[in-house]
């Protein structure tokens, strides 16, 4: 099996389009999806690098395991549906607990996915073969608003206790998409693993500062006494 | 989405070991190589040996032989059995404790030797000890939330370490230093040699029986929540997606690439490439499923089975037969690290093929293509889908068994005609790009016959391409189809290709001449005049250029006109043989004369009277049909006069001869100038035609590039005639004046002077008198300036000369000639301005020109 190079990892309360939006940019079209059990996977190259992106399951059930999904991941992608509110609080109050694990240097990413049942704009349709149907209009409700997502962007800026300046800006990283449309979808991923992959370059020039515990570990057994 | 990966075969029967003493019941398994133990809840042990036999028609049963049973006097049930083959002893957990019994007598080691307190035990079968003699095991001791490591031997068993855990631990399992443990709330890994754990997820052992599982090198299967089968590494992250099991899963196992799950009904097969459910065998009072050296066995409480893999091959053919294409290669691909390379690639490519065939089938050209090209499909299998695009020579047979169900193209569309196009169109985009690969090689002329058939059929424009560029069509396999097809002109172009240019002419010929149809081209006489122009087999050009000839003089001529220049000096049609030939063709031999003469600039009287013969019978010709110049007439005469101003090479006294009786005075005119017979031109263009402006053309002409003394001459020839006393009359003095004071340079004033009438008046020669006095004006400063030069240039030699005579040059007897080393038996030498001496003799010999020799004589 190919080693990643670096973990992508997307989040968010079920049903907010997180498989759709990850088949969206590997298949480039938008099918319905079946409820993730546990978690899926896919390996995307990446210029020189493997990436695995992991979709993982919403569902309460299935939250345990968020944090291992998490553990060293370079970005976390925490998505939402701009019909719906309460998909962007439970962000906040269950997800984001869940990135502990991520790796110390891990960028975020916060995504508002539906925009098409909101905005004109998302409606466009990217180039698209057969699959002609016709688009929502725009009724149903916009309950999430950019400026909520940039907002909730610095929170956990704050939760991370890291700088504003020391983190991608809150305007790059904050997203509104459609997985059925596929307005912003390439644009989201692509930036994410541009600024990861500038993460995993600085990561290869400065290798971690951690020490070897190897030899020290020998020294040690060989004092340890003996038991019979 | 099922497949048949595996196939369950019973592998002890009831008989053997239970027979009728029903209370006996399977408490757990251990099988190393062809040994299998069975351990029971009465505290036994039965060793059996399993044999593996296949028969006849494929299908494979086991054979078990009781070979020896152990009671272990506990009266409680034996819960583990651990071989330890190297040791030659069994581990054998029963009462809390593991004892070491020998591995085919079933004895307990003399020693006696056991871990105690023990209530579940693993062993590490990637330890970090590398010791053979030495086996690592790990135990969940019956002291709370604590784990030991220990070193078993043949004889003794030594405690390593002992790990303190958070929660207490249910399962276990080892790898390196990780061992891998669910305690009663969550899944860890914990490294026993730092004592660092790390938590994986939360998962309730008390409402589900957990499942701890090493799948290879620091890898694990653990039962997750919502009947996951969830895959962690040592590093405690997740690199495969989880597979999703029955809730009530009992027991897993893992055999590349499947996950075998086991739960009160079924035995259910998860692949780990996509996560599928590929299979399902319904299996009552499932009880025990491990997996022994990749050997998969399954137990109720009574009997044991072996869940036996079928070969990767046959999966994957199934699905292919399935059309499950994308299935098919995800489980090739997955299957590469359990087949040698060699045979993998064999298969691999296969596999491909047949893929594309099933797409192909399905009209998915796209991906089609892809996978032919990746599978390296010998294009021939392609083609011969399509009737009649095969040479009927080729030897080609379809490969066995057969990459796919179809006869040909018609049955694969069920000769629906859009569909056959669709395939037809693919077939020509396919072609085309791989002609010039290296799949390609060895069978370019099936390619190339099949492409050229295809464009024929389908009136494909690339027909023409093909043809014209480097191909491998086949002449008798093509020649009948384009044929058929009513591709003559094409068909010309295939037998050209194949040198065989008089076929091809023939063919085409006949299509101008309307015996075939083809509109190909509506320049086909054109091209043909063009072929032939740059045909190098003269007979071929001999012997149609009567038909090219006949169709149009004039275009038809350029055969031989065209002909590239080399060819005609030395190997070429010989010039001489070709105006004979043409004779017949009035037009055509004036043109090539005029190529000859004018383009090519041959230097030959014959051309250039021949020429000029001819363009005078044409001017002939039409003069007496018309008095009074037609359009034509004035153009033929430009033409001739023309030829007769500018060649040198015609014989003028013939053509004097044959124009003398006419009334064309200008050409007579001319041909007199050619004889310097200027007096008599003068006097036909003067006195006959009175055309003043062509005497003074004449005039100039004639004397063009030239002495300015011959120019002189005539213009005073001319003068003369104007002002002969014979014949006076006021247009000829007009026409003397107006020459004089226009070309008043051209005269020598001195002799005009003498020559006018007295009564003539200053003012009407006094332009030519103001030219003529400032032209000697400027003749004089002119020669004053060039004096002046001379002069100088006169001084500068003396002053070069009176410097090198300056000083004395001294001959000794020593000093040697510069050109032939001798000595100098004269008093008479040369010196050079460089200073060399020389001999008079061989200075002149020395050829070197920058050397000025003087002379000196000795004083
Ligand atoms: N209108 C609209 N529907 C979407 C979009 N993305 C996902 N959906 C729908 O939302 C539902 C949940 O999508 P899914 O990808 O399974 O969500 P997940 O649980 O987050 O993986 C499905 O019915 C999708 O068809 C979107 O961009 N626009
Ligand atoms: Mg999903």
């Amino acid at each position: 099996m190919m080693k990643p190079d670096v973990k992508v990892v997307i989040l968010g309360d079920m049903n907010v389009g997180k498989t759709s939006l990850l088949h969206r940019y590997i298949e480039k079209r938008f099918q319905d999806t079946v409820s993730t059990v546990g978690g899926a996977f896919y390996l995307k190259q990446w210029g020189p690098y493997n990436i695995s992106i992991w979709d993982t399951a919403g569902r309460e059930q299935f939250h345990g395991l968020g944090s291992m999904y998490c553990r060293g991941a370079a970005a976390v992608i925490l998505t939402y549906d701009v019909t719906n509110r309460q998909s962007l609080s439970e962000l906040e109050d269950r997800f984001l607990a869940l990135t502990d694990t991520a790796h110390a240097e891990c960028i975020f990413a916060v995504v508002g996915n539906k925009a098409d049942l909101t905005d004109e704009c998302a409606i466009v349709q990217t180039s698209e073969v057969g699959e002609e149907e016709e688009v929502s209009p725009s009724t149903l409700h916009k309950q999430v608003f950019m400026e909520d997502a940039i907002y909730f962007y610095k929170q956990i800026i704050k939760y991370k206790m890291l700088e504003e300046k020391d983190v991608p800006a809150a305007e790059k990283m904050c997203f509104e998409t459609s997985a059925k449309t596929g307005y912003n979808v390439d644009l989201l991923f692509e930036t994410i693993f541009e600024v990861v992959v500038s993460f995993v370059l600085k990561k290869r020039v400065n290798p971690p500062q951690t020490v070897v515990l190897r030899h020290s570990l020998k020294t040690k057994r060989t004092k340890s006494p003996c038991c019979s | 989405m099922s497949i048949k990966a595996f196939e369950l075969v019973p592998a002890l029967e009831r008989t053997l070991l239970i027979g009728d003493k029903t209370w006996i019941n399977i408490e757990c398994i251990e099988c190393c190589g062809r040994n299998l133990y069975v351990g029971t809840n009465e505290c036994y042990i039965y060793h059996f040996l399993l044999e593996e036999k296949t028969s006849t028609s494929g299908k494979l049963t086991f054979i078990a032989t009781k070979q020896l049973h152990k009671y272990l006097g506990l009266k409680k049930p034996v819960n583990e059995i651990k071989a330890a083959s190297a040791l030659n002893r069994l581990m054998v957990l029963c009462d809390c404790s593991v004892n070491l019994l020998n591995m085919i007598n079933l004895e307990p080691v003399p020693t006696g030797a056991k871990i105690k307190g023990v209530v579940a035990f693993t062993v590490n079968e990637n330890p970090v000890t590398a010791d053979p003699f030495c086996v690592e095991v790990c135990t969940i001791s019956m002291k709370r939330k604590t784990i030991q490591i220990y070193a078993v031997h043949e004889d003794r068993v030594q405690l390593i370490k002992e790990v303190s855990t958070p929660e207490q631990p249910v399962a276990l399992a080892a790898d390196g230093y990780f061992i891998c443990l669910a305690l009663s709330t969550q899944y860890i890994i914990l490294s026993y040699n730092t004592g660092v754990s790390q938590d994986l997820f939360p998962y309730n052992s008390e409402e589900k029986q957990p499942i701890v599982k090493r799948i290879g090198r620091e890898e694990f299967l653990l039962a997750g929540p919502g009947a996951l089968g969830m895959f962690v590494t040592a590093a405690g992250i997740s690199q495969r997606a989880p597979v999703h099991w029955s809730e009530d899963v009992i027991g897993a196992a893992v055999c590349f690439p499947y996950v075998v799950a086991l739960d009160e009904e079924f035995v259910t097969v998860h692949s780990m490439l996509d996560q599928q459910q590929k299979q399902t065998v319904p299996f009552r009072d499932g009880h025990i499923l491990q997996d022994f050296e990749g050997k998969l066995i399954l137990a109720t409480s009574k009997e044991v089975y072996v869940l036996v893999p079928l070969p990767l091959e046959n999966q994957i053919q199934d699905l292919l037969t399935g059309r499950r294409v994308e299935e098919a290669l995800v489980l090739a691909k997955g299957a590469r690290r359990n087949i040698p390379k060699e045979k993998f690639q064999g298969m691999y490519r296969r596999i491909l093929q047949q893929a594309g065939f099933i797409q192909f089938g399905k009209l998915q050209f796209l991906e089609a293509k892809e996978l032919f090209r990746n599978g390296q499909l010998d294009v021939r299998e392609l083609i011969s889908l399509y009737p009649f695009l095969l040479p009927s020579t080729s030897t080609f047979m379809r490969s066995h068994p057969p990459l796919h169900e179809y006869a040909d193209l018609n049955q694969l569309t069920q000769g629906d005609q859009e569909k056959i196009t669709k395939c037809k169109r693919f077939l020509i985009s396919y072609l085309n790009e791989i002609r010039s690969a290296d799949v390609a090689n060895g069978y370019k002329e099936d390619i190339d016959t099949a492409l050229l058939k295809l464009y024929a059929e389908a009136n494909h424009d690339s027909l023409l391409d093909l043809l014209v560029s480097e191909n491998s069509c086949l002449l008798v396999e093509s020649a009948p189809w384009l044929e058929k097809h009513k591709k003559y002109f094409a068909l010309g172009l295939l037998y050209h290709y194949n040198s065989q240019n008089e076929a091809a002419l023939q063919l085409w010929m006949n299509i101008v001449d309307g015996g075939l149809e083809d509109t190909t081209r509506s320049d086909l006489y054109e091209y043909i005049i063009d072929f032939l122009s740059f045909c190098s087999d003269h007979e071929l050009v001999w012997k149609y250029a009567d038909w090219a000839l006949q169709k149009n003089e004039e275009v038809g001529v350029k055969i031989f006109t065209r002909r590239p220049l080399v060819e005609s000096q030395t190997i070429g049609i010989n010039p001489d043989d070709i105006i004979n030939y043409l004779h017949k063709y009035r037009k055509a031999v004036v043109v090539y004369l005029e190529h000859l003469v004018f383009e090519r600039n041959i230097q030959k009287e014959k051309c250039h009277t021949h020429l000029a013969v001819l363009y005078l019978d044409k001017v002939l010709g039409l003069h007496s049909q018309s008095r009074n110049g037609s359009e034509e007439l004035t153009s033929a005469r430009n033409n001739l006069k023309n030829l007769f101003r500018h060649s040198q090479l015609y014989r003028v006294h013939l053509l004097l001869g044959r124009i003398k009786d006419t009334d064309l005075y200008v050409e007579r005119a001319i041909l007199h100038g050619k004889l310097e017979e200027h007096d008599k031109a003068l006097e036909i263009l003067v006195h006959r035609l009175k055309d003043f402006q062509a005497a003074e053309d004449y005039c100039l002409w004639n004397s063009d590039g030239k002495d300015p003394l011959c120019r002189q001459k005539l213009f005073h020839m001319l003068l003369a005639l104007y002002l002969d006393p014979a014949v006076t009359s006021d247009a000829l003095v007009m026409a003397g004046v107006d020459l004089l004071n226009n070309h008043a340079v051209e005269f020598d004033a001195v002799r005009v002077l003498r020559l006018i009438p007295d009564n003539w008046s200053i003012q009407l020669l006094s332009p030519f008198l103001g030219q003529a006095m400032r032209k000697s004006f400027h003749s004089k400063c002119m020669a004053e300036v060039a004096l002046g030069l001379a002069r100088s240039e006169n001084l500068i030699y003396r002053y070069t000369k009176v410097k090198s005579r300056g000083n004395a040059v001294a001959l000794s007897g020593k000093k040697v000639c510069q050109v032939c080393r001798g000595m100098f038996t004269e008093p008479v030498f040369l010196r050079s301005p460089d200073g060399a001496l020389l001999h008079t003799h061989c200075a002149t010999k020395s050829s070197s020109p920058s050397v000025t020799v003087q002379t000196y004589a000795n004083p």
